[in-house]
């Protein structure tokens, strides 16, 4: 009996595993551990070893922090590690497959929770809200997506997915730019960005936002693709196009950025340029904002973006508007780019599989992930693009399927129809709306939750006060700021789709009651992006460059993207060797902000690493090395990797000086 | 903040250490106060309780997920390690960021080489154990836990400030002739009298060596010894340097007519120069036991005399006891029984079971033998054992038998605890004090005149500026430090660096040369780590250096052999080292099948260069480096 356990937990801990359990709902002598395991990933896992692993685990987290009054946050086991939280009486843990870095796991982590928060506000009140499954299936899709990484690399930096910019034109880039700074102008809206089968074109967030918009992406998008699939929906090369709007919850750092971005934020364009840091912006490129230029250069370019409406509400815009249009100054007078210098220094990004440009990396996603893709969302039909709506196209268990999102997701969820709510305030407050009139659900746990929230309220004073002192300067918060529960601020997330291109914005709550607004935004935006996606469409999916006699891996920092040609989850020997050794250094790099620069060699591989403040290259020389006997030789090919590696990856726009 | 502690399977606290602000973090937390009755046995359960349920969980994810913590670490950056060795979990705590997850690893394995070397095989049981290192006696576990704590101090500190610790190789005083002299005298003098002598109660000079400081002057093994692993060797300096500690404090050089007088000794060292370890007071000729590793028995008993010759200066015998085969007996005959437990376990019966080298049945007759010589105690458990094992009523070779082999196991580690563990020793079994008095007076008198010399040469072995290795600055331009280590026989050389002297070193002292002595470490501790995962070549550039790290292997004629991929070890593996697992001992035999008939030597060259100069000539001093290196490290030591 025990060598069977033994050998299920063995499979456990040799793929990922994920859990969120509360304590506060175990303890009594009585009670029971699986009361208190709110999700266990894999979910086919026995309850009796869920229970086991949970509870350990639990127990002895408790324990050491008490012992640090400090919460534990990485957990090592023989054959696993589990990044771990614990947060008011939750504990989340994580432990990935395979040997990625800790920091690397913690970071997973991090993220998976934010997802949770900035979908489902803070998690307490989701628990009251929803039942365990239909968050379950929350938890696994984020799971899923944050997994998904095409290769290990991209587990290890965690970065964002972005198209392959070196086999685009780079006018659809900027375009793309030019759409998101026109919508930027429209009344209430703070920022958004543009993607395309699941990558980002072009973005005015900052990478960790944007990796949460694009989980709602992703999952229409499968959700899109299911319906193609099945043949129900108007055909494929019809134009389609549908708007959506969920309500999603920002971190007040988050909301204060979008709101009042400093001048020179780098946030704002798909290429960007970071702050206060002149000397390296070299190695970026320019900020589309940042540039000067005339009118008659952005006319050109797309005269349908700068509709004098949008000039008109300025005036009448909130103020985060306005303190974006001071900031920012986006008169069309200003916005252009000198397309040659944003070629030369173009970003570049990871040439994807070639596989994964017919499917996108939606459909990549576990099967899972097709079956929640209506959670949380509501689509319409667009009125002005006059196409069929899709739900009408669906078949009657999509039907049932959407019905059920619209009874989950109610109160969440803002109709299309913009009669639904006249009264702003009701919107102002419409989280403590929410909570009531979703009351009835969670009538049993009235009393639980007054409790709460009164600690709610005394901890997020406290947190809000330890977060004045610490994260006040800079604009990166904290991961367990997400988990301050009340500090979450509602917010808005419009998306507009055309087909495998995708509009995502995110607006202030009130965007949803002003159609004005959303006409505004609708109209500024849709025929460019028919006209982007049209391009985007019928650009030949990049191919692989000749795969030279190297390997590299270059991860930016700033913008959260990585550039490799390591490519697909098959990798090769010489492969592996780069990615095993940027797990090294990639730890090393992290723990130490002096180091520059590494080289490691064994028998078989030498690989080179650099780190500056903006970006993070490894590159390996392939082919076997000479003969030597690893002493000190300054004839070593291993030393030379410096070199080579400034010369040739030149070649892929990255500039190591 | 930190804390280090053992337990048993049953949450028992075997040992435990904390430093002051861990006491009081743990106080604070549990409000036990001094005033409320004794203090300590206050502390011992607030300990227990605290770590109690880390401990109980430990053994839960053992028993049901085969699997087991390694360490956790915190928001706040506390770091635990944990780490199983048989049935003694050992868990060590930092909360003051002084070390890292590795350190503590390498912190347990010191502490469980500790307890081997003062135990030896009856760590093997851990009923045993328990009773050694949790006497019921208050007063008797005080001292015990008093003297282990006092050497993981040692530890602590020598690994902090000595470099010799940092890469576990020992250093030896460079100056040729006189080492040779001292060798000589310690091969034809001193042995070959100690050894005739009628006085010695039986026991043997095997080993004999002279440190200054931490660093060896001499060494010398009489033929008929197993030679010393300098695993080993570093344990048995720890010890040592316990006993008489290093002195911070430097020496006068400064006044050079003045001849060097010692400062006086602390107080409690005030005793006499022939102190030992274990009952100081009453008995200052009683040698200490130690547990060393010989070809017949990896726990194999002798006896430790540490002579001070004056502070800083010590001459240290090992010697053969008389029984000594007894403990190769018991372990022959318990190694026969764990092989027989193991296939039991497995699932083996009969004589599937019984096979194996030697097997029971061969040994059946020597153990009556050895029964019927030495041992009653052992008789009731084989009889026991007989009839199950041997007898037709008997369930023969079956799981049934594993109760009886395990009791046997236990009663074989008591037999060898009854005849070597410290206290059961008899208080006469020692070399006559008047010839340990004598021993001491001919070192001394040998010494006389080199003393004061020796003690500086001690603190400046190698300068990066004093001949021979005054060429560093004008070859090597840029060079700030290096540690060449030859790991094949364990010794390391590197200019010294010490920072807590009040001499001005090259270095200079103050901030800078902290700063390089903290990147010194941290070089070190990097390379480990890279090694560990099969790097053997690493450069760094950090700040405003640039570091190198090299190991490569060559035959004895000094040609260097290709490199191999050597395989990485798991995370929760032993650390790279020589004083804990002997890693390149290892590192040697897997590197040895590729070349079986080749002697074969491992050498590895730490650098740390200013980052200004150009890398191509910071590898060609590397090379150049090494090559010089290689000469020095050749003179005749052993």
């Amino acid at each position: 009996m025990a060598n069977c356990t033994a050998y299920v937990f063995h499979h456990i801990s040799e793929c990922s595993c994920f859990f969120l359990y509360d304590s506060s709902k175990v303890q009594e002598e009585g009670d029971l551990t699986r009361d208190g395991i709110y999700y266990f990933s894999p979910e086919d896992t026995p309850t009796d070893q869920q229970e086991l692993l949970c509870g350990q685990l639990a127990g002895v987290c408790r324990c050491v922090s008490e012992l640090s009054s400090s919460p534990v946050r990485l957990l090592c086991l023989r054959k696993s590690k589990y990044a771990v939280c614990m947060k008011d009486n939750f504990l989340w843990a994580l432990s990935c497959a395979g040997d990625i870095p800790d920091v690397s796991v913690c970071d997973l982590l991090d993220q998976l929770i934010a997802l949770f928060c900035f979908y489902s506000g803070p998690v307490r009140k989701s628990y009251q809200l929803y039942s365990k499954e239909e968050l379950a299936l929350r938890w696994a899709r984020y799971l899923c997506y944050l997994q998904g990484g095409y290769t290990e690399l991209h587990n290890i930096f965690s970065c964002l997915r972005t198209i392959d910019s070196t086999h685009i034109d780079p006018l659809l880039l900027l375009k793309a730019a030019v759409i998101l700074q026109a919508c930027q102008r429209c009344p209430l809206v703070l920022a958004g960005c543009i993607l395309y089968r699941g990558r980002v074109v072009s973005t005015q967030m900052p990478p960790a936002l944007t990796v949460k918009v694009m989980v709602y992406e992703t999952q229409t998008y499968s959700q899109d693709f299911q319906v193609t699939v099945n043949g129900l929906s108007s055909s494929v090369g019809s134009p389609s196009s549908s708007t959506a709007t969920t309500q999603v919850f920002l971190m007040p750092t988050e909301l204060h950025m979008l709101r009042c971005p400093p001048v020179d934020r780098a946030c704002r364009s798909h290429c960007n340029q970071p702050p206060c840091q002149p000397s390296k912006s070299h190695l970026l490129s320019h900020t589309l904002s940042d540039t000067p230029t005339t009118d008659t250069d952005s006319s050109s370019l797309d005269p349908t973006h700068y509709p004098p409406t949008s000039y008109q509400t300025v005036p009448s815009s909130p103020r985060s508007s306005l303190s974006d249009e001071l900031c920012f100054s986006p008169s069309p007078s200003r916005v252009n780019t000198p397309i040659h210098s944003n070629l030369m220094n173009q970003s570049e990004y990871f040439t994807p599989d070639s596989h994964d440009h017919n499917t996108s990396n939606g459909t990549n996603l576990c099967a899972v992930e097709e079956s929640l893709a209506g959670l949380n969302i509501k689509q319409d039909v667009d009125a002005s693009s006059g196409s069929e709506t899709k739900s009408e196209g669906l078949n009657s268990d999509q039907d049932i399927q959407s019905e059920e999102i619209k009874a989950l997701a109610n109160g969440y969820e803002q109709s299309n129809g913009l009669d639904n709510h006249s009264d702003l305030d009701n919107h102002i407050k419409s989280e403590e709306n929410k909570l009531d009139a979703n009351n009835h659900v969670t009538n049993k746990n009235a009393k639980f939750q007054g409790q709460t929230e009164e600690e709610e309220k005394t901890k997020s004073k406290q947190v809000n006060r330890k977060l004045k002192e610490k994260y006040e300067p800079t604009n990166t918060p904290s991961p367990h700021e997400t988990l301050a529960d009340t500090s979450l601020v509602p917010s808005v997330l419009y998306q507009h789709r055309v087909k495998g291109l995708v509009l995502a914005l995110l607006v202030e709550p009130e965007f949803n009651t002003d159609p004005s607004a959303r006409e505004e935004v609708h109209h500024s935006s849709l025929a460019s992006l028919n006209g982007l996606e049209a391009h985007l469409r019928n650009t030949s999916p990049g191919t692989l460059g000749p795969p030279g006699p190297y390997t590299f891996a270059h991860y930016d920092c700033i913008q959260n993207t990585l550039t490799t040609n390591v490519c697909g989850r098959s990798v090769g020997p010489q492969d592996q060797a780069l990615v095993k050794a940027t797990k090294l250094v990639h730890s090393h790099f992290s723990h130490l902000d002096t180091l520059q620069e590494a080289i490691v060699r064994n028998a078989s591989s030498a690989v080179y690493g650099t780190c500056s403040m903006a970006q993070e290259t490894y590159f390996l020389q392939q082919g076997t090395p000479v003969r030597n006997s690893g002493s000190p030789d300054p004839q070593d090919s291993a030393f030379s990797l410096p070199r080579k590696a400034r010369l040739r990856l030149l070649k892929h726009g990255l500039n190591l000086l | 903040m930190k804390c280090l502690l053992v337990a048993n399977e049953s949450a028992e606290v075997l040992f435990y250490w904390t430093d002051t602000e861990f006491e009081q973090q743990v106080q604070k937390q549990y409000g036990v106060s001094q005033e409320e009755g004794e203090g300590l046995p206050a502390f011992e359960d607030s300990i227990n309780t605290l770590f109690a349920p880390i401990i109980i969980s430990c053994s839960t994810m053992v028993d049901r997920l085969m699997d087991n913590y390694t360490s956790f670490s915190t928001e706040n950056n506390h770091i635990y390690v944990l780490h199983q060795f048989e049935e003694c979990l050992y868990i060590a705590v930092n909360g003051d960021g002084d070390e890292t997850k590795e350190d503590l690893k390498r912190k347990i394995y010191v502490m469980k080489k500790l307890i081997e070397i003062m135990f030896g095989m009856v760590t093997f049981s851990g009923a045993l154990l328990r009773k050694e290192l949790r006497p019921r006696d208050t007063e008797q576990r005080n001292r015990l836990w008093k003297k282990l704590r006092s050497l993981l101090e040692t530890y602590s500190r020598l690994r902090e400030n000595d470099q010799s610790f940092l890469v576990e190789a020992v250093e030896r005083l460079i100056h040729p002739t006189l080492c040779e002299q001292c060798i000589e005298f310690l091969e034809r003098r001193l042995v070959q009298q100690i050894n005739s002598n009628m006085d010695r109660a039986g026991e043997e000079v095997l080993h004999a060596f002279i440190l200054v400081q931490t660093k060896m002057l001499a060494f010398y093994s009489s033929r008929s010894a197993s030679s010393l692993s300098n695993s080993d060797l570093l344990a048995l300096i720890i010890l040592v340097q316990d006993l008489y500690p290093s002195k911070i404090d430097p020496v006068c050089f400064s006044i050079p007519d003045v001849f060097y007088t010692p400062e006086p000794s602390p107080p409690e060292r005030e005793s006499g120069d022939l102190q030992t370890l274990e009952v100081p007071t009453s008995d200052p000729s009683a040698p200490s036991r130690v547990f060393l590793e010989a070809k017949e028995c990896p726990m194999m008993p002798h006896s430790m005399y540490c002579l001070s010759l004056c502070p800083g200066i010590t001459l240290v015998l090992l010697t053969k006891i008389p029984n000594s085969h007894v403990a190769v007996s018991a372990y022959c005959f318990l190694e026969t029984f764990v092989k027989l437990e193991k296939r039991l376990c497995e699932g083996h019966e009969g004589a599937a079971a019984m096979r194996g080298q030697p097997s029971i049945q061969e040994q059946r007759s020597k153990l009556e033998k050895f029964i019927k010589a030495w041992t009653s105690q052992l008789q009731n458990v084989w009889t026991d054992f007989k009839n199950k094992a041997f007898s037709r009523s008997g369930s023969g070779f079956t799981r049934d038998l594993l109760p009886s082999c395990r009791n046997m196991k236990t009663q074989l580690c008591g037999v060898y605890r009854q005849f070597f563990a410290t206290e059961c020793m008899g208080s006469s079994q020692r070399l006559a004090p008047h010839l340990q008095e004598r021993a001491l007076n001919m070192v001394q008198e040998k010494l006389i005149h080199w003393k004061d010399f020796l003690l500086v040469k001690s603190k400046r072995n190698i300068t990066m500026v004093s001949y021979p290795f005054f060429f560093f600055l004008t070859l090597f331009p840029g060079l700030i430090h290096f540690i060449y280590v030859d790991r094949s026989d364990g010794r390391m050389i590197a200019p010294s660096l010490n920072v807590t002297d009040h001499t001005v070193s090259e270095l200079g002292k103050g901030p800078l040369a902290d700063f390089i002595k903290s990147k010194v470490w941290s070089l070190v501790a990097t390379a480990q780590q890279y090694l560990q995962k099969g790097y053997t070549t690493v450069t760094l550039r950090d700040g405003d250096y640039f570091y190198c790290y090299f190991l490569w292997f060559e035959n004895e004629t000094g040609y260097k052999l290709e490199v191999i991929d050597i395989p990485s070890s798991p995370d929760d593996g032993a650390p790279v080292g020589m004083l804990t697992c002997d890693y390149y001992r290892k590192l040697l035999r897997y590197y040895s099948k590729k070349h079986q008939n080749e002697v074969l030597k491992c050498y590895e060259l730490f650098t740390v260069h200013l980052g200004v100069i150009p890398s191509e000539y910071i590898l060609q001093h590397c090379s150049q480096l090494a090559r010089k290196l290689w000469e020095p490290s050749r003179i005749p030591l052993l």
